[in-house]
Parts: structure tokens; C-alpha cells; sequence
């Protein structure tokens, strides 16, 4: 958390700055925004957080702790059947009500947090990654290069995302992992647009030139001061992708294509208790409030970082 | 709403006013079947890959199917053979002919008539590779040739003789189809068979719904049919709703008239209201059960399939999940289909027994996640899983099998899988144990499921024998039975077999195949056809 905080806080979008006029004077005189007013950009974000990014805050960390220790949460096993205990509603001993074979809805949910958040956050990253070597070649390949990798960034726009994931599915199969990589792959396109036109304005900044000037390699330059100015406002948008990202694998789960039954995971929880939406409401509720809140929680973080980089 | 469909409404309506005006009008106005309207039924069996039952046969073209086709013979709820379209059967005195005596009254809705031409045609258009039959070929096994003896009378030529003949002649699946259609070609007849039944096929929007509308010139109705003549509704709009729980969302809601494969709440919840009600049927053929693949590891060990019947306690799965619709089958056949043997004592529990058989097979070791291995090697059961064949209640109960064999150390992994890569899954018996149904109106599916012969794949590239059992004492068995008439001697020699199977934990039978049909109220006449179960629209008429 701290890195990208820090980054933001104090390295800034050069692009969003441009507009405004002064950080590119700042880049003109040569400085290196990256890297200044790095611990004071932190304490300056937590300080500036309202009561919904508190909620917010500690809500990620609950789902922190449901994803790394579920048993301290919830001691049970998740996949124990008990059939003459199915379709509990939710009382003394399950709060969140018992499934068609008497699973513990409750033990599910949190259960549950580990494949939704590591498909989740697994899937930005590889987006991120996928992103970044795309976006940079684009930006810094040259024109044929340029030409080639954003024509090819455009005819992946033209799908939506999810259906770029189905497509995905449909060749390698269904799955956790195939899952996670179609999302990851699917949100790549937008990030590597990003990036693109972040690295061509960085790259033609004054201190980047000073670098060219001081005689400093291309893979030092590139490490040292394209990169971390360029992706940092990207991390904003990362934040908030988590949580498009879980909503995305719950869907994939939901239609059967991602976690394989009856494994603890959100989307495919969805999935066996829509059959009783009408007669057991909290088969669905719980795993859904579970997506809700998270996909919120991650978005208002996200927006709070939006507008402080902003600011 | 289409244009087309408002004004068969008002039509519908217009003649309904028309009717109510000539009625008398002390009657109450659902006394008498009113002609028109169109009636829209959802299928969760999923949508026919080609129209015409003789291609692959299975449970979606014959629903269907019996709409626009008929057969020879016809199944009173005894299960007695009762004439259709042919008028008797009678067998030569070594059963190696039978000379099938026709109606001469009837037409196919093309105009063709129907004879015994018909018949030779239809016959060795299954038995033609190229049509890719898979049920009805095999049904056909022991029948050579037909012969044309005279416009009425066509003569079937045996191999060997066929006790359950008729009963397979009853089935959609061998159903009596134009001449002049087959003759189209097997592309075209899989747009729109040809039949003799009381509606036409009028237009197939793939992956939507299929359009039948009245067949004018009907007079073939089958036995125990209310009436004779052309049907009562203009129009039957046929769609394709998978999803259980949509389905009958949609028949609350009116968007549909008729559903089938209903949830088990979903039938509780229908019989107590009025709006809506409930036709259920056992269908015949086997039961819902669980093959075992004994041809390949782990389960080609006697002692790991003994095992993994005594660990697999369902009792108390199909008590919660089906809302006390379903009973708990311990015979491998439907309680629809004579000659069932039930088992019990072949199937309890008893994790014990299980442990110290998997002890004894050398599966002894355990890995971290507390499932047993040998060599290194997991035990893992791979179970495909068709969520086209099985409504959610059955796969809730299969994650229990799951979770209960695991005490004993399986590792069931289940894979739900649509239709076709079902199929491809079983074909290339890449699988441990998988739920496979087979709808046949004799006992003589046993032959179709555990002779060896039937290991090897039909011209649909599906083998019918998913538990891979070869026993000649078995396939000696099977074979006898399916060639004698006399009752005792068919009921012990399918008694034997039946306990060979049982003995050897080639299968665990779960429970009957419900054919579970929910419909408005407001649709009247509906039955179900005894051969299969399958709804019979013929008599049906919408309340305007």
C-alpha cells in the first residue's frame, strides 16, 4: 500500500500536471518529481481521509485478514457437508444460514476471500505487467513500432472487456488460473493506452534529457526515470481495477467458467444459490454483499488517491 | 410479440367469442376445448443439435419430436404394446420374423403416404452409417433386413430373436418419417423432419426456439388420446431456457405456458399454488445412477469401486435436496421398467469396509490434504458432469458424494461440463465415474449399458456401456434375456445380471429419472404419453 501511496502522492501525473501548466515548468527546469516529499505525501493521504475511506480502510484490512488467516475468522471447513442441516436460514450457530447441503454460508463467505481477492489482484498485476511492456514499446519503439503495438491496443478496445475474457476461456479451457489470466488480459489494453502517453510525455521531458545529456545508459534512464514517472499515475487506476477485476472473476465463476464446484468463492457461491434465490435469499445475499463491499471499498480508496494526485 | 403472433392472437380470440357465442350459456366456460391460440413450452433439456431422432437420439429430439412424429406402436401405463400406426405385430413361430401389419388411412403431413415402403425406408435410414444413429441403431441391432410384402404388411428380418422389438418400434427415436423428406438428404430433414403427428415444424431460430403449427390433415392419434383429429392450438413456440431456475421464473411470470426438468422446490412450491400444476412420471430405462469406468485406473480394482460405494452415502442428500420428490433407487433400472432388482444391502455405508479395501488395493498413503495416494499417485476420480442432463439438486448431490468419499481418501473432482464436451469427455474415457441417462421402454437397455459389445463407440462416436463392463457371463446373460418371451425366465435372468452388476460395484443407482412437467392452469389436456413420458400436445387447449 505504501508504495503506490507514496508515488502518487508526491510523484504526481505529469500528464494531469501538464494541464495546469506548472509541473511542466518543473520538468522543463529539469527536477525529478519522483521520489520528492515521498514520507510527507503518505501521512499527507492518511490525514486527508474522510470516514467512508476509513470504512473503507478498515474493510480492506478485515478482508486482508479473511484472505491470509480465514480460521481465525471462521474455524470451520468450508466444504463440511451436514445434509440435515441444509437450507438453514440465518440464526444461532450460522449467521449467514446454511447451502443446499448444509455448508455454513458464513464459513464460505470467508473462506471465500482468498481466490476472490489473489484472482482479483493477480489479474490487475498481470494487466499491469502486460500493460507496461506494450505501452512503453509503443512509446518509445519508434513510429513502425508505435504504429503497429496501438493498432493492435485498438482492435483489443474493440471487444469488451469480459467478452475478450470468454474468449480467452473459450480457447485454454475453464479454470482458476485461465480465469485470472483472461481478466488480466482483458483489462491490459486500457492500462497500456495509459502508459503509452504517460512514457511520451515523460520521455520528453528536460530531465530526462539531462539524463540523455549526462551521458547515462538507455536502461538506466529508462529504470530510473522514465518508468517510475510514467506508471505512477497508474497505480491510481490499479486501485480501482482490483475491484472491477473481483467483480470480473465472480462473474467468469458465476457463468461456470472459473472456480469448479463446490469450492468457497464468491462467484461460483452465486452461482449454486441463484437456483434458490426465491426460497433461500441468503445463499446469494452473503457472497454478494461480500463482492459489493470489496468492489466498493477497493473503488473508494481508488477515487480518494484520484483526487489527491489530482489536487 | 411478433406481428404474426398478435394476429393469431386476435384470431384466437375472435373464434374464442365466436365459440363462447354458440356455447350454451349455462356451461362453464372451461368445460369445452377451445380451438386456437398458441401455447409456449421452455425446455431445460437442452436444444437438438438436428431435428430428426434417427441422428444420435436422445431425450431433446424426442421431446420434441413427438410433436410432428409418430410411431409404429404406442404403451398403455402398463407398459403393454398398444397399435399406432401399425395395427399388430406378430412374430414367426422361431421369432426370427415379424410381420408388422399397417394403417392404410394415414399420410404424412407432405402428402406422401404412409406404407410399408415407408417403413423400409425409415428402417434402413437409421441402420445407415452415414445417419450417425446412435439409440435407435442399437435398438435395431437384431433386425437385418425389412421386406415389402404388401402396401400394409412390411416384414422385419431378425438375427436373432428380439423380445423387446415392439417396445423399441414405440420409441421417438425410431419414429416414422417421410420418405420424400429423408430423400432431401440428412441436412435438410434435420431442419424439418416429416411425420404424421398432429403439428408440422415450421421454422428453427437456432439457440432460440423452434415454431410447430397444426397439421390440418391429423388422424393418427394415439391410443388413450381424448380426441380424434387435427389438434386444438395453432401454434406451439418451443424454447430453449437451460437455466432451471429462469425456466420457472418465466412460467410465474406467464412468459411460458409448460416447463419441464422443474427443480424439486420448484415442484413443491407449484403444487401449492393454483395457479400452476405439476405432471410427473418415472421415465423408463435406467435409473439415475453413477457408471464407474472399470476399464481404466483407479477404478479397474474391484475393491477401490467397493470402496467408493460404501463411502458414497446419498441417503441423506436426496431427503434434503429433493423436498421428498425423489425416493432413493437401489436398482439400476427405473421403477417404470419391469424386471427391476433392487440391492440394498450392496449399498450401505460403511467407511470401515471402505478403508481397509482401499488399504488391501495399496492405496495406503496420505498426502497433506488427507487424500490417499499409491506410488505417488493421488487417487483422484475425474466425474464429468453434463449440466445440460442434470438439474442443480442432482449436482448439489454429487458435490455430497464429493465430500463424503472424501473421508475415505477419493479426491472427486468434479467437472460440469456442457453437452458436447460431456460427450467428448466420455468418448475418450477420460473420466473415473460420470451420471449418464438412458431413456429405453425396456429392460432390455441393460444389453444397450453393460454388454461389452456396446463398449465400442455407436456411429454417433457415443458408447452407451460407460462403465466399461466386459463379463461374458454377463453379455451371455443379457443376450438370452432380450431373446426370450416367456416372463419368469426373463425375470430371473435379468435378476442375475442385475446382481452381477451389483456384486461387482460397476454402478450406484441414486434414484428414479422424474419427468417433472409444471403448466398454467390455464393449459388443459395435457398428459404424458406412457412409452417415454414425454408431454402429448394433441389434446391440449390454452383458456383464452
Amino acid at each position: 500500500m505504501s508504495l503506490p501511496t507514496s508515488v502518487i502522492a508526491g510523484g504526481a501525473s505529469a500528464h494531469e500536471r501538464d494541464a495546469h501548466g506548472e509541473p511542466a515548468e518543473a520538468a522543463r527546469a529539469g527536477v525529478n518529481i519522483s521520489g520528492l516529499r515521498r514520507g510527507h505525501g503518505v501521512r499527507a493521504f492518511f490525514g486527508a481521509l474522510g470516514v467512508a475511506q476509513w470504512i473503507a480502510v478498515g474493510f480492506l484490512l478485515l478482508l486482508l485478514v479473511a484472505a491470509l488467516l480465514p480460521s481465525l475468522l471462521a474455524p470451520g471447513d468450508p466444504l463440511a457437508i451436514d445434509p440435515g442441516d441444509a437450507f438453514r436460514a440465518p440464526g444461532w450457530g450460522h449467521p449467514f444460514g446454511t447451502d443446499e447441503s448444509g455448508r455454513d454460508v458464513y464459513t464460505r463467505v470467508v473462506h471465500g476471500t482468498a481466490p476472490s481477492l489473489v484472482i482479483g489482484v493477480s489479474a490487475t498485476t498481470i494487466g499491469i505487467l502486460l500493460a507496461l511492456v506494450f505501452g512503453t514499446a509503443a512509446a518509445l519503439g519508434g513510429r513502425v513500432v508505435d504504429f503497429g503495438v496501438s493498432r493492435f491496443l485498438e482492435v483489443l478496445f474493440a471487444f469488451p472487456g469480459l467478452l475478450l475474457a470468454l474468449l480467452v476461456i473459450t480457447v485454454y479451457g475453464p479454470g482458476i488460473v485461465t480465469s485470472t489470466i483472461a481478466v488480466g488480459l482483458a483489462t491490459a489494453p486500457g492500462y497500456a493506452r495509459i502508459i503509452r502517453s504517460q512514457t511520451r510525455a515523460v520521455a520528453s521531458s528536460a530531465y530526462v534529457e539531462a539524463a540523455v545529456v549526462l551521458g547515462k545508459s538507455r536502461g538506466r534512464i529508462l529504470a530510473r526515470h522514465i518508468l517510475p514517472n510514467a506508471v505512477a499515475p497508474v497505480f491510481v487506476l490499479v486501485t480501482l481495477g482490483v475491484g472491477q477485476a473481483i467483480v470480473w472473476a465472480a462473474a467468469l465463476s458465476y457463468l461456470g467458467l472459473g472456480a469448479e464446484p463446490p469450492a468457497a468463492e464468491w462467484g461460483a457461491m452465486l452461482f449454486a444459490g441463484k437456483n434458490y434465490v426465491t426460497t433461500a435469499w441468503w445463499m446469494t445475499f452473503f457472497p454478494g454483499l461480500a463482492i459489493v463491499l470489496s468492489a466498493a471499498a477497493t473503488t473508494v480508496l481508488g477515487r480518494a488517491l484520484q483526487r489527491r494526485s489530482l489536487r | 410479440m411478433s406481428r404474426r403472433t398478435i394476429t393469431l392472437l386476435a384470431v384466437a380470440a375472435a373464434s374464442a367469442l365466436l365459440l363462447a357465442g354458440c356455447a350454451p350459456a349455462a356451461g362453464p366456460a372451461t368445460s369445452a376445448p377451445a380451438a386456437g391460440g398458441t401455447l409456449t413450452y421452455a425446455t431445460g433439456f437442452g436444444e437438438p443439435d438436428c431435428l430428426d431422432p434417427h441422428n444420435g437420439g436422445n431425450m431433446p429430439q424426442a421431446l420434441v419430436g413427438t410433436n410432428f412424429l409418430e410411431s409404429l406402436f404406442s404403451q398403455d401405463a402398463d407398459g403393454a404394446i398398444v397399435p399406432w400406426l401399425a395395427t399388430a405385430g406378430t412374430p414367426s413361430a422361431d421369432g426370427l420374423t415379424w410381420d408388422i401389419t399397417l394403417r392404410d388411412d394415414v399420410s404424412f403431413s407432405d402428402g406422401t403416404p404412409f406404407d410399408a415402403a415407408a417403413v423400409k425406408a425409415n428402417i434402413e435410414q437409421i441402420q445407415d452409417p452415414a445417419t450417425a444413429s446412435s439409440t435407435g441403431i442399437l435398438a435395431l441391432g437384431k433386425v437385418q433386413s425389412v421386406e415389402v410384402v404388401d402396401p400394409t404388411t412390411a416384414r422385419f428380418h431378425l438375427s436373432e430373436p428380439d423380445s423387446a422389438l415392439l417396445e423399441s418400434l414405440a420409441q421417438t427415436w425410431l419414429a416414422m418419417e417421410s420418405p420424400a423428406g429423408l430423400a432431401r438428404g440428412l441436412e435438410a430433414n434435420c431442419e424439418a423432419p416429416i411425420g404424421t403427428g398432429p403439428f408440422i415444424v415450421d421454422s428453427w431460430t437456432k439457440q432460440d426456439s423452434i415454431t410447430l403449427v397444426r397439421n390440418e390433415n391429423y388422424n393418427s392419434a394415439p391410443a388413450g388420446a381424448a380426441h380424434e383429429g387435427p389438434a386444438y392450438l395453432d401454434t406451439i413456440v418451443w424454447r430453449f431456457i437451460p437455466d432451471s431456475a429462469t425456466r420457472f421464473a418465466a412460467l410465474q411470470s406467464g412468459q411460458v405456458d409448460v416447463i419441464d426438468e422443474m427443480q424439486p422446490d420448484n415442484v413443491v412450491a407449484a403444487d401449492s399454488s393454483d395457479q400452476f400444476d405439476v405432471l410427473t412420471g418415472a421415465l423408463p430405462g435406467a435409473s439415475i445412477r453413477l457408471e464407474l469406468n472399470s476399464g481404466f485406473a483407479p477404478f479397474d480394482d474391484e475393491r477401490v469401486r467397493k470402496a467408493f460405494v460404501h463411502s458414497a452415502d446419498v441417503n441423506p442428500g436426496i431427503q434434503s435436496l429433493f423436498f421428498g420428490t425423489a425416493e432413493r433407487s437401489y436398482s439400476v433400472l427405473s421403477s417404470s421398467t419391469p424386471y427391476g432388482a433392487s440391492f440394498p444391502d450392496d449399498f450401505t455405508i460403511d467407511t470401515d469396509l471402505a478403508n481397509q479395501l482401499l488399504d488391501e488395493a495399496g492405496w495406503t498413503g496420505r498426502d497433506s490434504e488427507g487424500y490417499r495416494t499409491k506410488d505417488g499417485q493421488r487417487l483422484v476420480v475425474d466425474f464429468p458432469v453434463s449440466t445440460n442432463q442434470s438439474i442443480p439438486a442432482e449436482q448439489s448431490l454429487f458435490e455430497q458424494i464429493q465430500a463424503t468419499t472424501k473421508e475415505v481418501g477419493f479426491d472427486v473432482e468434479l467437472h460440469p461440463l456442457d453437452l458436447s464436451s460431456w460427450y467428448s469427455a466420455l468418448g475418450s474415457w477420460d473420466f473415473g465415474v460420470t451420471s449418464a441417462i438412458y431413456t429405453k421402454n425396456s429392460p432390455d437397455v441393460l444389453r444397450i449399458l453393460y454388454h461389452s459389445s456396446n463398449i465400442v463407440p455407436a456411429p454417433s462416436g457415443y458408447h452407451a456401456n460407460n462403465a466399461h463392463v466386459s463379463i461374458p457371463e454377463l453379455d451371455s446373460l443379457l443376450t438370452e434375456a432380450g431373446e426370450t418371451t416367456d416372463d419368469a425366465q426373463r425375470a430371473s435372468l435379468y435378476e442375475q445380471a442385475q446382481k452381477i452388476l451389483s456384486d461387482g460395484a460397476y454402478v450406484l443407482p441414486l434414484y428414479d429419472h422424474l419427468q417433472k412437467i409444471g403448466y398454467s392452469t390455464k393449459v388443459h389436456g395435457l398428459s404424458l404419453l406412457p412409452t417415454l413420458q414425454i408431454p402429448y400436445f394433441g389434446d391440449v387447449w390454452v383458456q383464452q
